[in-house]
């Protein structure tokens, strides 16, 4: 158990639990139970990172494989790393108190480009070497995973190697390599490993790889300078979840996290096909669980943990095929418990408010809609497939059913924008407003208008745009706030400097190593918590590293340009996405292949998956 | 029926908080599908209870839970079963069970007993604890918890009459009983700062390692008597 922290640090910090462990279902292993151990560290807080079910699922994974233990490791908050630096403390495991250097391999997962400096820092905390060629053979391997590994471009240099895609069989694979490699003495020490590895599918070694840049500052080339790595590393992908192990078991911790409550994976994956969305874009196919299975699980979570409520999750629930009848078993079954049942997202249409009358019986506490841009136009441009219609009846739904808060989602930036899209995000949520009034017959409906400022990411149909600069989103934020000056009508919107940084690592290439390494020396770390952000820092860091923001993040890209991930396959071909960015230009929808015609993106022939939905499979069946 | 029951709080998680501690006690509960009673409404809430808070960074050899229950249960399988869902920091010792109507552990327990042991710089100590027990008043500022800057002066002889102590290699080792009373109690970090500050004994607190090692119920005399297992 770890108990290494004195008690006069730990009672000078704040929320000490989330440096102690011993939390309810963790796991620990004997040296003896060991033949190789992981770290799965989440380059974030405590609360933050136990709430990331791609780590539940890892530690269960792997855990479960004899000989194998896989630990965890959360960043410390800065008062915490204060006291660990000045009493020479390192940063150490949750389970054994090992410290990160000890370990076979440490694993981080990439959730958002702002963490990146706290990679740096976790590694620096745990004793590693910063850059992958300087470790030596008492090293771990560090290792990466995650969405933001379809650019794993900018931390090329700090990581050994990148797993692509679903982990569940991968990690695994790599865990018996290690073993071999072990058994056989560790032969050819750590390039030899590598040379392994880079021939399991899904693992892109990046030191293997050799980039070649024009004049012009793109990239001309990505080459092999091992002749043992693959020209093209194509994601993992597991073609029916019923294959794999779902944690029943998760830890259960003693603090409040930020997601305390069961996860329930429904499925992975979605096809809508929304042109800004990355996520959307990497973890095609749709694959359900079975409605069944799913039934079977919730009662063995509920029974495990203890929890009150238990949360389906996935890209977008609602698209659950059987979510309806799942919901209506899911409460029957979990009554005598009193488990309540959640949605973490509602889309845009009545079905989703019935729903969530179902849910929430009691709590009328508000609903979220996402309608994302203002005007049809811009909705249509990003493929969003919502109308002002579905909106209304949406929230029609809601305020006839008693509810009278709303919080609309939307983001400003988009490609193609102009100040009429800006200024219908205003007018739309006027209308919603009247609308309550219109329903119930008086007023006082409280709209929340909450704009965040998009960033166009890798492998979606907006690769090629250019982001806003500050000064346009800036300009374009006040546009709104002038036009949205209602009586209970709410803005909320960020400072977008964070978002410029975000831009510069989402497309960013190798160079930007050098970067980030000046930003964390400089003293950049949680990025992400608005508090810590320092712009000027990244500035003078990507000034120093001799690196032009504009050139990332601001700048309209050729058709023909040769990105920096191209090596790196979620299998979503280029022209595909191309094609969706025309239609974008044009306004032009394309429908979820899904229910509708198939959008050519390439994912099913090139993975050799197919979508799995289980209202349609029961349908086949029933014909048959 | 209610279920008491005696449990720990170990040195591995005594940097959780009260809240935490409860929160895991009630989820351990569900965990181990006793056949507690709910609260009625839209938002049941499990009844039980705990005899009196711990603050964060105390560990404890003696904390005492109750649970209604809504079915009567056989004591021994339902320790197991609750043993079995409480994490490693936890330890069921033992039971107890008494009728709906007995009074609530809470409002049952009189007093707490602690161990500390303190770092301390070399000086005469049994002058300074000595100085305390023949005192005949010590006041205390005690900070209100709910407004900053704010404090109320307390009789700490009400709560603690006298202290014990031995001194080993720079590190102090205090026992005593802190009286619960009604209107409040005080907290064992607070009864090392009355020492250090108003007695002169140079603890170095933000290393006190406290331990609580009882809870305790008092009869018609005012002697001490244990919360299990004392009822007629």
């Amino acid at each position: 158990m770890n108990n290494k922290f004195p008690i006069d640090i730990l009672s000078q910090v704040k929320k000490p639990a989330r440096y102690t462990g011993g939390e309810f279902g963790s796991i620990i292993k004997t040296a003896a139970e060991t033949e190789v151990s992981i770290a799965l560290a989440f380059p974030d807080i405590y609360e933050v990172g136990m709430s990331y079910l791609g780590f539940k699922i890892l530690y269960h994974i792997l855990n479960k494989e004899p000989g194998v233990a896989a630990e965890r490791v959360y960043a410390p908050w800065v008062d915490m790393e204060e006291q660990m630096r000045t009493h020479n403390l390192p940063l150490w495991s949750q389970e054994t108190a090992k410290v990160l250097c000890d370990f076979d391999f440490v694993g981080f997962t990439l959730q958002y480009e702002l963490s990146y400096t706290n990679i740096l820092n976790m590694l620096d905390l745990g004793r590693i070497s910063l850059y992958a060629e300087c470790r030596n053979e008492e090293e771990p391997f560090v290792i990466a995973g995650g969405p933001c590994v379809y650019n794993p471009e900018p931390l090329a240099d700090f990581v050994d190697f990148f797993v692509i895609g679903e982990g569940e069989e991968v990690m695994i694979e790599l865990m018996q390599a290690y073993k071999a490699w072990q058994k056989a003495g560790k032969i050819g020490g750590r390039k030899s490993f590598l040379e392994r590895v880079a021939q399991i599918k899904g693992i892109y070694v990046p030191s293997f790889y050799q980039v070649e840049y024009l004049k012009s500052g793109e990239v001309a080339q990505v080459t092999t300078s091992n002749k043992l790595a693959p020209a093209v590393v194509t994601k993992r992908v597991i073609k029916d979840l019923a294959s794999i192990s779902f944690p029943t078991k998760p830890i259960v911790p003693f603090g409040s996290i930020v997601h305390d409550r069961i996860m329930l994976e429904v499925f992975r994956g979605c096809t809508r096909g929304c042109r800004f969305c990355h996520a959307g874009m990497v973890y095609r196919p749709v694959r359900e669980r079975n409605p069944q299975l799913l039934k079977q699980l919730a009662r063995e979570l509920a029974d495990h943990t203890g929890y009150n409520e238990i949360s389906l999750v996935s890209l977008s629930t609602a698209d659950y095929s059987c979510l309806a009848p799942l919901i209506r078993e899911l409460i029957t079954e979990l009554k005598e418990e009193k488990v309540s049942v959640s949605l973490p997202s509602l889309r845009v249409d009545s079905f989703s408010v019935d729903l969530a009358k179902e849910v929430q019986a009691v709590r009328k506490s508000g609903l979220t809609f996402a309608p994302e841009a203002g005007s049809q136009r811009m909705r249509d441009v990003i493929n969003k497939g919502v109308t002002e219609q579905d909106l209304m009846d949406a929230v029609t739904a809601a305020f006839a059913s008693g509810w009278s808060t709303v919080k609309l989602y939307f983001m400003i930036g988009l490609p193609g924008e102009t100040d009429e899209d800006i200024l219908a995000i205003a007018d739309l949520a006027k209308k919603v407003q009247y609308k309550y009034k219109e329903v119930t017959g008086k007023g006082g409906a409280k709209v929340t208008v909450s704009v965040s400022s998009f960033v166009p990411k890798p492998y979606t149909p907006f690769q090629w745009s250019p982001q806003d600069t500050i000064d346009e989103i800036r300009r374009k934020q006040f546009l709104l706030k002038d036009a949205l000056k209602v009586k209970n009508i709410t803005y909320q919107y960020h400072d977008s400097v964070t978002s410029v940084i975000e831009g510069v690592f989402a497309r960013g290439d190798r160079r930007l190593g050098k970067a980030l390494y000046l930003a964390w020396q400089s003293g950049a770390k949680f990025d992400g918590w608005s508090e810590h952000f320092s712009y000027e820092r990244w500035l003078n860091a990507l000034d120093a590293a001799g690196l032009a923001k504009e050139f990332y993040a601001n700048r309209q890209r050729g058709e023909q340009e040769h990105f920096p991930w191209e090596h790196i396959q979620p299998a979503v071909n280029r022209a595909f996405l191309w094609r969706e960015y025309q239609k974008a230009l044009q306004a032009e929808l394309t429908e979820d292949c899904r229910h509708g015609a198939c959008s050519g993106c390439g994912v099913c022939p090139e993975l050799q998956v197919e979508t799995i939905d289980w209202k349609e499979q029961g349908n086949h069946e029933a014909e048959n | 029926m209610k279920l008491r029951i005696k449990i720990t709080k170990d040195d591995s998680i005594r940097f959780i908080s009260h809240l935490e501690y409860i929160r895991t006690i009630e989820r351990a509960i569900r965990r181990a599908k006793l056949p507690a009673a709910y609260s009625e409404g839209f938002n049941p809430h499990l009844k039980f209870s705990l005899a009196s808070a711990l603050g964060v960074g105390v560990a404890s050899k003696a904390e005492f839970v109750e649970v209604e229950l809504a079915e009567a249960v056989e004591l021994k399988s339902a320790l197991q079963a609750l043993q079995a869902s409480l994490p490693r920091g936890i330890g069921v010792l033992e039971a107890d069970l008494v009728t709906k109507k007995t009074g609530k552990l809470m409002a049952l327990t009189r007093g707490a007993s602690y161990l500390i042991k303190v770092p301390c710089l070399a000086c005469d100590w049994q002058s300074a604890l000595d100085e305390y027990n023949n005192a005949a008043s010590i006041i205390f500022a005690k900070a209100l918890p709910k407004e900053k800057y704010k404090t109320k002066d307390i009789e700490v002889k009400h709560f603690v009459p006298k202290i014990t102590g031995s001194y080993e290699e720079g590190i102090i080792e205090l026992s005593f009983d802190c009286a619960i009373t009604p209107t409040g109690s005080m907290k064992a970090i607070e009864v090392l700062q009355v020492l250090q500050k108003q007695l002169g004994l140079p603890l170095v607190l933000e290393k006190a390692d406290i331990l609580r090692t009882d809870l305790y119920t008092t009869d018609e005399q005012g002697k001490k008597q244990p919360l299990l297992n004392n009822h007629d």
